[in-house]
C-alpha cells in the first residue's frame, strides 16, 4: 500500500510537470520580448522615446551616421510603399525628418501595420523615434496617396563601430492574415 | 492474501485469442511488439518517401515531381521517423525490456500503456490522411518554421497528429519513470540498474520536459493560423525567430531522446560480446545525465544564423562543444570495454560496433557544425544532412537493430538465421555510408537542402547517394524476413542466449513467459 502512494505520488507530480512546461512555453513569449526589449536582439523598436535636448552637444561629441531607408510589402498587399529618400546622414542626438510614400491601388478601403527593424539589430535601442507611422494602425482609402513622417534621431550612445544603421519597414494588410487562412480550409 | 495466489496458480491465463488481444491487451511484452511492428511499419513508410527523394535526386533537374510534392516528402520522411520509426521503437524497447531488467512483473501503469499505444495510430492515420485531401500533405519541413507553416493548408491536421504524438510520448515516459522509481527488484539500487534502464531513466525525464513545449509550440501555431493571434506573425507584433527559440528549445532535447536509449543499448551490447563487464558503469550514468541537462542549453546552434549577438553565439558554440566532453567518456569507455576483450562477432556486436564508428563521425561533424563562424557557411547545406543522419541513421537505427538482433531470440525463443544477419549488416552498412558520406562532399561544395533539384556540379556524388539509398532501403526487407523467420522458425535459444550475457532478462526462459518475476527476483547488492 505504501508503494501504491509513492506511485500515484510521482505520477502527479509528473503530471504536474507536464502541465508546467506546457505553460511554460507561453511563457516564453513573454519572457522573449523582454529580453529582446533589454538588449535590443531582434532589432525591433517599441513604442515612441520622447526627445530631450541636450543643450551641451557639441559637434565634437556628435558623429555622423548614414542611415538607409528600406522598404518591403508582405504578401503582395496592394499598395505602393516607398521611402520619400533612400539614404540620409544624420548626426548623432540631432533629430531628423524624413517621411514614406504609401499609395492604395485598389478601390477599397485597406488596414494596414507597418513592422520596423533595425539593422544591425544591437544598434536598433539607439534608434529612438519621436513620431512614426508605425506606432499604430494606418488606413488608406480607396486610391488615397499618403505622406507618412518618420521623426527620430540615433543617440550618441550607438556603439562606436555603427557607421551605418539601415531602417527597414515592412508593410502587412491588417485582417488579410486571417481570412487569407481561413481560405485555405475551403 | 499468499493463500489466494497459490489457488490460483494453475491457473496463469495466458494472452487472449485473436485481435481483440492486441487491442485490450495491458501486457508489457505485447505492447512492446505493437511498438516495435508499427516502428517498423513507419520505418518502412518513411523510408518508401527517401527512396522517392534519392529518385528526384538521382539526376538533376525535376523527373519524377513538382517541388511542392518533394517538399511533402521530405517533410512527411522527416515526421513519420522521428516520431513514427525512432520513438516508438525505442519505446517497445523500454516496454519489453525494462519490466524485465528490473525484475518487475509489468509496468507500472498497464492500461496507460495500452492507451498510449493505441494513440499512435490514430495520430498517423490523421496525419497521412492529408495525402488524400486538397493542399495536400504538409510540406514546410519537419521544423514547421513560422509564418510559412501557418500559411499552409491542412495545418490543423499537422497540428493534432503532433498533440496525439505528444499525448503518447509522454504517457509512455510517465510509466516509465515511475515503473523504474517503484518496481525494481529489491535490493536493486538505481547505481545498479542496467544501463539501457538508465538511459531510458533519464530520456523519460528529457520526453517529460520538452513534449508539452512542442504541444505549446504547435498549439501557439494553431491559434495563429485560425483564431487571429500573432505569436509568430510579424504583421501582428509577433516575431517569427520567436518560433525557431520555442521549436529548438523542444527540438535540441528531441535530438537526445532520439539518441540516449542507444547508448544503453550499445553498452549491454558491447560488454555481452567482449565477454567484459562494461568499463566505467557509473561514468556513463554521469556522462548521459550530463549530455542530457546540457541538451536544454545549446538550442540557439540551429540558429546561428538568424542574427544573435556574438555573446550568445559564443556561448551556445562553447555550450554545444562542451557536449563532446561525456560524449567522449562515453565513446573510450565502449572502447576500453572492448579493449582485451575475448571478442565475438556475432550480428548485433558488428551493429554495435558499426554504432560506434558512425556515431562518432555524426558526433565530429556536429563539433564542426558548432563552430559559429563556420556553421554560417555550412547553415542548411547537405552537410547538415549528412551530419544528422550519421547520428539518427547508424547511430539510432543501427542501435535499435543491434537491439532486435540481440534479444530477438530471448523475445521469439528462437535464434535468428546468423549468416542472414551479417549479410543485412554488410548491405546496411555499405548503403548507409555510400548515402551520406557523399553528402558531406556536396554540403561543403554549397549545395542547400531542402531543394528538389540541383547544380550539375553535384550530379556525380547524388548518383552515388541515391544507389547507396536503394541498396539500404532495399537491405531493410532483407532484415524483415529475418526478423519474421526468428519468429516462427530457427534454432531453439538457451535461457542465457549469448554466453558474455549478464542481467536478470537472461534469468527467464526463452521465449520469455507471458508474466515473468511474478515473485521479485533477489539482487545481490
Amino acid at each position: 500500500m505504501a508503494k501504491n502512494n509513492f506511485s500515484s505520488k510521482i505520477f502527479l507530480y509528473l503530471v504536474s510537470a507536464v502541465i508546467f512546461m506546457f505553460f511554460f512555453s507561453f511563457m516564453l513569449v513573454p519572457l522573449y520580448n523582454v529580453f529582446c526589449e533589454v538588449t535590443g536582439l531582434n532589432g525591433k523598436i517599441y513604442g515612441p522615446s520622447s526627445f530631450f535636448v541636450k543643450d551641451d552637444v557639441e559637434k565634437k561629441d556628435s558623429r555622423e551616421i548614414r542611415i538607409k531607408f528600406l522598404s518591403q510589402v508582405n504578401e503582395s498587399a496592394p499598395v505602393n510603399f516607398f521611402p520619400s529618400s533612400n539614404e540620409v546622414r544624420v548626426w548623432t542626438d540631432k533629430v531628423s525628418k524624413t517621411s514614406y510614400i504609401a499609395e492604395n491601388t485598389t478601390d477599397k478601403q485597406l488596414t494596414l501595420t507597418i513592422i520596423p527593424s533595425v539593422s544591425p539589430g544591437l544598434a536598433a535601442e539607439n534608434v529612438k523615434k519621436i513620431q512614426c507611422f508605425c506606432f499604430e494602425e494606418q488606413i488608406l482609402k480607396p486610391y488615397e496617396r499618403q505622406e507618412w513622417p518618420v521623426r527620430f534621431y540615433v543617440s550618441s550612445e550607438v556603439g562606436d563601430n555603427v557607421n551605418d544603421i539601415y531602417l527597414s519597414y515592412t508593410l502587412f494588410e491588417t485582417d488579410r492574415v486571417l481570412t487569407d487562412n481561413m481560405n485555405h480550409g475551403k | 492474501m499468499s493463500a489466494v495466489i497459490e489457488n490460483h496458480e494453475h491457473d496463469h491465463h495466458g494472452p487472449q485469442k485473436g485481435i481483440l488481444r492486441w487491442l485490450f491487451t495491458t501486457n508489457h511484452k505485447d505492447i512492446g511488439t505493437l511498438y516495435l511492428w508499427f516502428s517498423f511499419l513507419m520505418f518502412l513508410t518513411g523510408g518508401a518517401m527517401a527512396m522517392g527523394i534519392r529518385a528526384e535526386l538521382f539526376e538533376p533537374g525535376l523527373q519524377l515531381m513538382d517541388p511542392i510534392r518533394y517538399n511533402q516528402l521530405v517533410t512527411m520522411h522527416g515526421l513519420i521517423m522521428i516520431f513514427g520509426a525512432v520513438m516508438p521503437a525505442f519505446v517497445g524497447l523500454a516496454n519489453w525490456l525494462i519490466p524485465m531488467q528490473i525484475g518487475a512483473p509489468d509496468m507500472a501503469l498497464p492500461r496507460m500503456n495500452n492507451l498510449s499505444f493505441w494513440l499512435l495510430p490514430s495520430a498517423f492515420i490523421i496525419l497521412l490522411s492529408t495525402a488524400f485531401m486538397e493542399g495536400g500533405m504538409p510540406g514546410f519541413g519537419w521544423t514547421f518554421y513560422a509564418p510559412l507553416s501557418t500559411n499552409y493548408p491542412n495545418i490543423a491536421y499537422f497540428v493534432f497528429a503532433v498533440h496525439i504524438m505528444g499525448i503518447s510520448s509522454i504517457m509512455g515516459s510517465i510509466n516509465v519513470i515511475v515503473t523504474i522509481m517503484n518496481m525494481r527488484a529489491p535490493g536493486m539500487t538505481l547505481m545498479q540498474m542496467p544501463l539501457f534502464v538508465w538511459s531510458w531513466l533519464i530520456t523519460a525525464y528529457l520526453l517529460i520536459a520538452v513534449m508539452p513545449v512542442l504541444a505549446g509550440a504547435v498549439t501557439m501555431l494553431l491559434m495563429d493560423a485560425y483564431f487571429g493571434t500573432s505569436f509568430f506573425d510579424a504583421a501582428g507584433g509577433g516575431d517569427p525567430v520567436l518560433f525557431q527559440h520555442v521549436f529548438w528549445f523542444f527540438g535540441h532535447p528531441e535530438v537526445y531522446i532520439m539518441i540516449l536509449p542507444a547508448f544503453g543499448i550499445t553498452s549491454h551490447i558491447i560488454s555481452t560480446f567482449s565477454r567484459k563487464p562494461l568499463f566505467g558503469h557509473s561514468s556513463m550514468v554521469y556522462a548521459m545525465v550530463s549530455i542530457a541537462v546540457l541538451s536544454f542549453v545549446v538550442w540557439a546552434h540551429h540558429m546561428f544564423t538568424v542574427g544573435m549577438p556574438l555573446a550568445a553565439e559564443l556561448f551556445f558554440m562553447w555550450a554545444t562543444m562542451i557536449i563532446a566532453i561525456p560524449t567522449g567518456v562515453k565513446v573510450f569507455n565502449w572502447v576500453a570495454t572492448i579493449f582485451k576483450g575475448s571478442i565475438t562477432y556475432e550480428t548485433p556486436m558488428l551493429f554495435a560496433i558499426a554504432f560506434v564508428v558512425l556515431f562518432t563521425i555524426g558526433g565530429l561533424s556536429g563539433l564542426m557544425l558548432a563552430i559559429t563562424p563556420a556553421d554560417f557557411q555550412y547553415h542548411d547545406t547537405y552537410f547538415v544532412v549528412a551530419h544528422f543522419h550519421y547520428v539518427l541513421v547508424p547511430g539510432a537505427i543501427f542501435s535499435i537493430m543491434a537491439a532486435v538482433y540481440y534479444w530477438l531470440p530471448k523475445w521469439t525463443g528462437n535464434m535468428y538465421d546468423e549468416k542472414m544477419g551479417k549479410l543485412h549488416f554488410w548491405l546496411s552498412f555499405i548503403g548507409v555510408n555510400v548515402t551520406f558520406f557523399p553528402q558531406h562532399f556536396v554540403g561543403l561544395a554549397g549545395m542547400p537542402r531542402r531543394y528538389a533539384d540541383y547544380a550539375l556540379q553535384f550530379a556525380e556524388w547524388n548518383a552515388v547517394s541515391s544507389i547507396g539509398a536503394f541498396l539500404f532501403g532495399l537491405s531493410q526487407l532483407l532484415f524483415l524476413y529475418i526478423v519474421i523467420k526468428a519468429v516462427f522458425a530457427g534454432k531453439k535459444a538457451t535461457a542465457q542466449v549469448w554466453d558474455g550475457a549478464e542481467g536478470l532478462e537472461w534469468t527467464v526462459d526463452s521465449p520469455a513467459p507471458y508474466h515473468t518475476f511474478e515473485t521479485p527476483p533477489k539482487v545481490n547488492g
